[in-house]
């Protein structure tokens, strides 16, 4: 209990405490000024009403593209199911900020692929697009977070069950007036949920809102924030613009939870049975073009822009007449930030993931099967990180342990302070699900027997966790591989990582590498969640044998 | 006419045979049980009724209107039937009102007249005063009366059931049994109902069909199903049975003799098919065999045996005992018999009520 107690408070609650201090004081007296500056000039307003724009675009839209997808899926006789659902993953994982890089490479104004294209082949400037603007900020963005939409809105079609609809048209209904009157109704809570995670998600994104943003003059909460740290840094204004943020995702996901808790019908029952899917006949290959055009724009544009530019001496309308390997040479032999770039996020990755889910089995078994007082609230705080954007927890890490002696920051500690907080959720989560599938009376027998509770922890509880707890490992693990929006303040150049790393890069403006070390970036994430499935898999069909004899 | 009849109805599904040539007339204002072991098809059938899905032979029809052929189905929501669910299937998101309302509305029936019916149906289902409440704030047996409710509202002609009793708790079915044998006798819809519950086929049905493996096994009504059960499979099916080997030692009708337990013979009805010498299973009930005592029986009344198991349940005594050849045989003995392990006794086989297979 004191060691989780501990944990969640040096991680989270005080940088939190002393995020709201900082944003009350200035030189040690009590003032509202920042908040004043914050919410009184225009600058920062824009900054605010900026990033209002682009979640509530972001989340309108990954409804019309995850919807469709998940429906066609579960519900339908589409052709390629398995891929459309690859589709949605493979968006995920990507970085929203290669992403980015790629589009950019495709849509800058002048040096855009398919600008140059449109512009000079063809001769119609008009039908360029600039990607440094909102509209490209919402459709990068987007491609990112429709699978939030997608998941939740595929599971919710699953679960409803038949006889739900069938009685519905048995009573005289028709298909549309099923959907319409029974099936929406009953799914709408969890596509909605899945679009508040979308705003959430979509506002935080630090690195394709630097880099598509910043060149458009869109500013948005995290690229205002990150500037404060220029120059002089403006500490205060920082902590104040940071809590704003906060209240803003906690207000979205607070209605999330409340949806999801007094509307949600369809999370409790399971998966529904289901016999007859809708024959759509040859409409099917226009639902089946629909998914393929956001494969193309999410998983395919990105990855062959990238691979291209990487391969190109300079990259334009002729790039193909002179391909090079001088961009990886460039990145993996002489740029000597490269390797250690993936040394340290390869580090700080596994650490924080094994953290996390440590400090996660610790909070969740406590809150689970121990009455000790004080458990809930124990829970409670290991989950407020939900609620803070990358930059945010990175600016309350500073705020705390600038005022504490231990000089930490700028190393790779601070950093893993950073990951471990913003994942505790993940891990917490992941922890009690697996433990939840433990009966206790598997627990006590081991009691009963004459084994210590350590004993019993690590002999029963632990192994039979394990495919849960692996999960909950690699959910750490992927993001934190990536992670750009904490790191992006906390780094130095000993403790810079993977996603800094591209946008330093990036911001030199040396195109053909970034998209060389991109890439190099893709087949680290991708090694590495193969290797880590692989481990996993074969510890949870082992565990899986051992349960059945 | 609201009667239904099913010809050579064949379902497959993939490389399974759901149904198998599955031909039963049901009456109008018939209540028919479909009955048979989990995965027997009754609820395939039942859902091809439904129309949910077309038969890959056969014809369903509905008086003398054609629904389904495996050229097409008319689509459920044309059918006019009803339709309740094993999980009642109540939607969650409307009240109890707008759930029994539902088929009103789309029929477009006016509001004052759809409340009205409403309100009656409600009543008679014993859910008056709960119509603003959410399916969640009911218990299981007020969840299955809205869905009743919902689907009788609508007047069908036709109900079908799909086990709709077997979530509740052993108390609750039992009165729901008798509240929907009266409901089905006041309203005269012809009820099609599927369990795989023998007692509740029993207590509520006209006519019952034993469904095994996808073909119909036997039809009839429960006390012809029960006592003179057409194959070993629906012997078993109806509740318990003893099924001893014996051997026929004279054959000749209805006074033939079938030996058991080593050289006892019983006087039986045989099959006109059988054969002397041949080897058949004498199928009997618990409860229509009888234990004497010894003493009081000349030589040749009853099988010789031994008492080998004893349990008191109460309104009976369950008791197991050994033929002479090893042969165990199940008998319900009154509650007050005084029978020990190892006791000799003699089994008394009731002839009329014994039913002869034989492979």
């Amino acid at each position: 209990m004191a060691v989780g107690a501990g944990a969640v408070l040096v991680l989270v609650v005080l940088p939190l405490l002393s995020l709201v201090w900082g944003s009350l004081t200035s030189e040690g007296r009590l003032t509202l000024d920042h908040f004043r500056e914050a919410l009184g000039r225009r600058l920062y307003l824009q900054a605010l009403w900026n990033s209002l724009v682009l979640g509530v675009w972001t989340a309108v839209l990954s409804i019309a593209l995850g919807l469709p997808m998940a429906w066609a899926v579960g519900r339908t006789d589409v052709p390629a199911k398995r891929f459309v659902h690859v589709t949605a993953v493979v968006a995920y994982i990507t970085p929203p900020y290669l992403t980015a890089i790629a589009f950019v490479n495709l849509f800058g104004p002048n040096a855009g692929l398919i600008n140059r294209f449109v512009r000079e082949t063809l001769g119609l400037p008009a039908l360029t697009f600039n990607v440094f603007s909102m509209a490209g900020l919402v459709l990068v963005t987007v491609l990112h977070t429709f699978p939030f939409v997608y998941l939740l809105a595929a599971s919710a079609l699953e679960s409803v069950d038949a006889s739900m609809e069938e009685s519905a048209q048995v009573l005289g209904a028709g298909r549309w007036r099923t959907a319409v009157l029974i099936t929406a109704p009953l799914v709408a809570p969890a596509i909605l949920s899945g679009a508040l995670i979308a705003f959430v998600n979509a506002i935080a994104l630090f690195g394709s809102q630097a880099i598509i943003g910043l060149p458009g003059r869109v500013y948005t909460l995290p690229t205002r924030i990150y500037a404060l740290f220029d120059h002089p840094p403006q500490y205060g204004l920082a902590s104040a613009m940071s809590l704003i943020f906060v209240l803003i995702t906690v207000a979205a996901l607070a209605l999330q939870r409340r949806w999801l808790a007094r509307r949600s019908y369809v999370t409790l029952g399971g998966k529904g049975s289901r016999q007859e899917l809708v024959s759509l006949g040859p409409a099917r290959w226009g639902v089946f073009a629909f998914c393929a055009a956001v494969f193309v724009l999410a998983v395919l544009a990105p990855y062959v822009t990238l691979f291209a530019v990487s391969l190109s001496k300079s990259w334009g309308l002729q790039f193909w007449q002179n391909l090079t390997f001088a961009n990886y040479r460039f990145i993996l032999f002489e740029y000597d930030v490269t390797r250690r770039a993936i040394w340290n996020s390869l580090l700080l990755a596994s650490a924080a993931a094994t953290t996390a889910v440590l400090l996660g089995s610790l909070i969740g078994w406590i809150d689970l099967r121990t009455t000790l007082r004080g458990r809930k609230l124990l829970d409670y705080a290991s989950l407020i990180p939900l609620g803070l954007p990358g930059i945010v927890v990175a600016v309350a890490l500073i705020q705390f342990w600038l005022r504490l002696p231990l000089p930490i920051y700028g190393t790779l500690v601070i950093i893993l302070l950073a990951y471990t907080g913003r994942y505790i959720p993940l891990g917490v989560r992941a922890a009690s699900a697996a433990f939840r599938q433990i009966d206790p009376s598997l627990e006590e027998t081991a009691r009963v027997t004459g084994a210590g509770w350590l004993r019993t922890f690590g002999a029963i509880t632990l192994p039979l966790a394990r495919p849960g707890l692996f999960a909950g490992w690699l959910l750490v693990f992927v993001p934190a591989l990536q992670e750009l929006s904490a790191s992006i303040l906390l780094f130095s150049s000993e403790s810079i990582t993977l996603a800094v790393a591209v946008y330093n890069l990036y911001e030199t403006g040396y195109l053909e590498a970034v998209s060389a070390l991109a890439i190099v970036t893709m087949v680290i994430i991708t090694l590495a969640i193969l290797v880590a499935t692989r481990l996993g898999r074969g510890a949870a069909g082992l565990d899986r044998a051992s349960v059945a004899h | 006419m609201a009667s239904i009849s099913l010809e050579s109805v064949t379902k497959r599904y993939g490389a399974v045979t759901a149904v198998k040539d599955f031909t039963l007339e049901i009456a109008d204002r018939e209540f028919v049980t479909l009955l048979g072991p989990s995965g027997c098809g009754k609820t395939t059938l039942l859902r091809l009724i439904a129309g949910f899905s077309a038969p890959d032979a056969g014809t369903i029809r509905v008086g003398a209107r054609v629904l389904s052929t495996p050229a097409g189905a008319v689509p459920p929501e044309r059918r006019g039937m009803g339709m309740v669910f094993q999980n009642y299937a109540v939607w969650p998101h409307k009240t109890v009102y707008a759930n029994v309302a539902f088929g009103l509305e789309i029929r477009r029936i006016s509001r004052a007249d759809a409340r009205a019916r409403v309100t009656r149906i409600l009543e008679s289902v014993n859910l008056a005063g709960l119509e603003d409440r959410y399916p969640n704030q009911l218990s299981g047996g007020q969840q299955q009366r809205v869905a009743l409710a919902r689907s009788l509202v609508v007047e069908p002609s036709i109900l079908l059931l799909d086990e709709p009793l077997s979530n509740l708790d052993a108390k609750l079915r039992e009165r729901m049994r008798w509240e929907l044998k009266e409901l089905q006798r006041r309203t005269g819809i012809t009820f099609v109902y599927v369990t795989h519950d023998q007692s509740e086929a029993m207590a509520l049905s006209d006519r019952i069909a034993v469904i095994h493996q996808g073909a119909l096994q036997q039809h009839g009504r429960p006390r012809e199903v029960y006592a003179q059960p057409a194959n070993r499979t629906v012997a078993d099916f109806m509740g318990l049975v003893n099924l001893v080997p014996g051997r026929v030692a004279r054959a000749s009708g209805d006074t033939s003799l079938v030996a058991v337990g080593g050289h006892r013979t019983l006087r039986v009805a045989l099959p006109p098919s059988c054969r002397e010498g041949q080897a058949v299973q004498i199928a009997i009930r618990p409860e229509n065999v009888q234990l004497v005592a010894p003493v009081d029986g000349t030589e040749g009344d009853g099988v010789p045996a031994k008492v080998v198991e004893v349990t008191f349940l109460g309104n009976l005594t369950d008791c197991h005992v050994a033929l002479d050849d090893g042969t165990r045989v199940r008998v319900q003995a009154d509650a007050g018999a005084s029978l020990e392990p190892g006791q000799r006794v003699r089994v008394r086989f009731d002839s009329q009520l014994c039913t002869i297979f034989h492979d």
